[in-house]
């Protein structure tokens, strides 16, 4: 009994794990994501980042999920304020869009609305076009 | 550009004031102040810095960074409760968030020296001042003595009144 729960459970996982990779993978993802330029005073595509959406619950950090001009999922990025990181806090366990990471980009902004304080990009481009598509 | 902005610029700028001045007596100068960014927000600035006016003279803000929004706002307790750094006779303004390619407009008439910055970038040094006039002006007001109200890096950004008088513009990142 104990382990036809245990295994139901692990196949419920599974199969949501599964469902949320497919309703990621075209913009919009479904609720609590919301799109970034809608809430906050952005562009709605950032020339380097795309179009963004993410759950208002993860900030800063994120995940932002990052769809290029035709709503593909191309990046998974995460803002990291780096006073939080220098006052000794972690970002762990982060979701990620996408199971595939093709390369990472890694840099410092300034800030910008939603997230202010001077923070690191950490930008996860989930296949080899990703980083083009989302240029500009 | 329009035709007679081509020929205005072929013709120099001495050339402006005979073209223009005798027509539009009523029109004030139109000055740009961009908002500018590198392409992945890494640094933030306003691009002149520094810029000297004749009272009268429209700025207009615009936001060139392609990437982020920004404002344009003075330093005045009528506006987020900051210490006024603009001549007491001067409208505070605020052009709220502006996205790339908005702009923003206000005209500046009261002699002086305006402190203006960027609220979500005044932290990194986003900001910039406007001279209208000079000393000699009636009614001319100097730069804000104030250091409590500002961070030390923010203040030394401001170029210092009698270099934006000398240049007349003061920018370069
Ligand atoms: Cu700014």
């Amino acid at each position: 009994m104990r382990t036809a729960l245990l295994l139901a459970a692990a196949l419920f996982a599974t199969a949501s794990f599964a469902e949320d990779a497919a309703t990621l993978e075209k913009s919009p993802p479904p609720a609590p994501y919301v799109q970034v330029s809608k809430a906050l005073p952005l562009p709605e595509f950032i020339p380097g980042l795309g179009t963004l959406f993410v759950n208002p619950d993860t900030l800063p950090a994120g995940p932002f999920l990052a769809y290029d001009h035709d709503g593909k999922l191309s990046a998974t990025i995460y803002m990291v304020p780096l006073e939080d990181l220098q006052g000794g806090k972690s970002f762990d366990g982060l979701a990620v869009g996408a199971p595939s990471v093709t390369s990472v980009d890694i840099y410092f902004n300034a800030g910008h609305a939603g997230v202010e304080k001077p923070h690191a990009h950490v930008v996860l481009f989930h296949d080899d076009g990703a980083k083009e598509r989302l240029a500009k | 550009m329009s035709f007679s902005r081509r020929l205005v610029l072929a013709l120099g700028g001495g050339a402006l004031a005979t073209l223009v001045s005798p027509g539009r007596p009523w029109a004030g100068t139109v000055e740009t102040v961009e908002m500018r960014g590198t392409a992945r927000g890494e640094r933030i600035w306003f691009e002149p810095r520094g810029l000297a006016v004749s009272s009268g003279t429209t700025i207009r803000f615009l936001n060139h960074d392609p990437g982020n929004s920004h404002t344009a706002t003075a330093y005045h307790p009528s506006v987020l409760d900051r210490l006024r750094r603009i001549p007491k006779a001067a409208a505070p303004w605020d052009s709220d968030f502006l996205l790339p390619g908005q702009s923003f407009e206000v005209t500046l008439t009261a002699p002086g020296v305006y402190d203006f910055y960027c609220q979500p970038h005044e932290p990194m040094g986003m900001v910039g001042r406007i001279v209208v006039g000079t000393p000699e002006t009636p009614g001319w007001e100097g730069p804000s003595a104030d250091t409590t109200d500002i961070a030390a890096d923010s203040l030394a950004v401001f170029p210092a009144v009698a270099d934006i008088l000398a240049k007349g513009r003061i920018g370069g990142a």
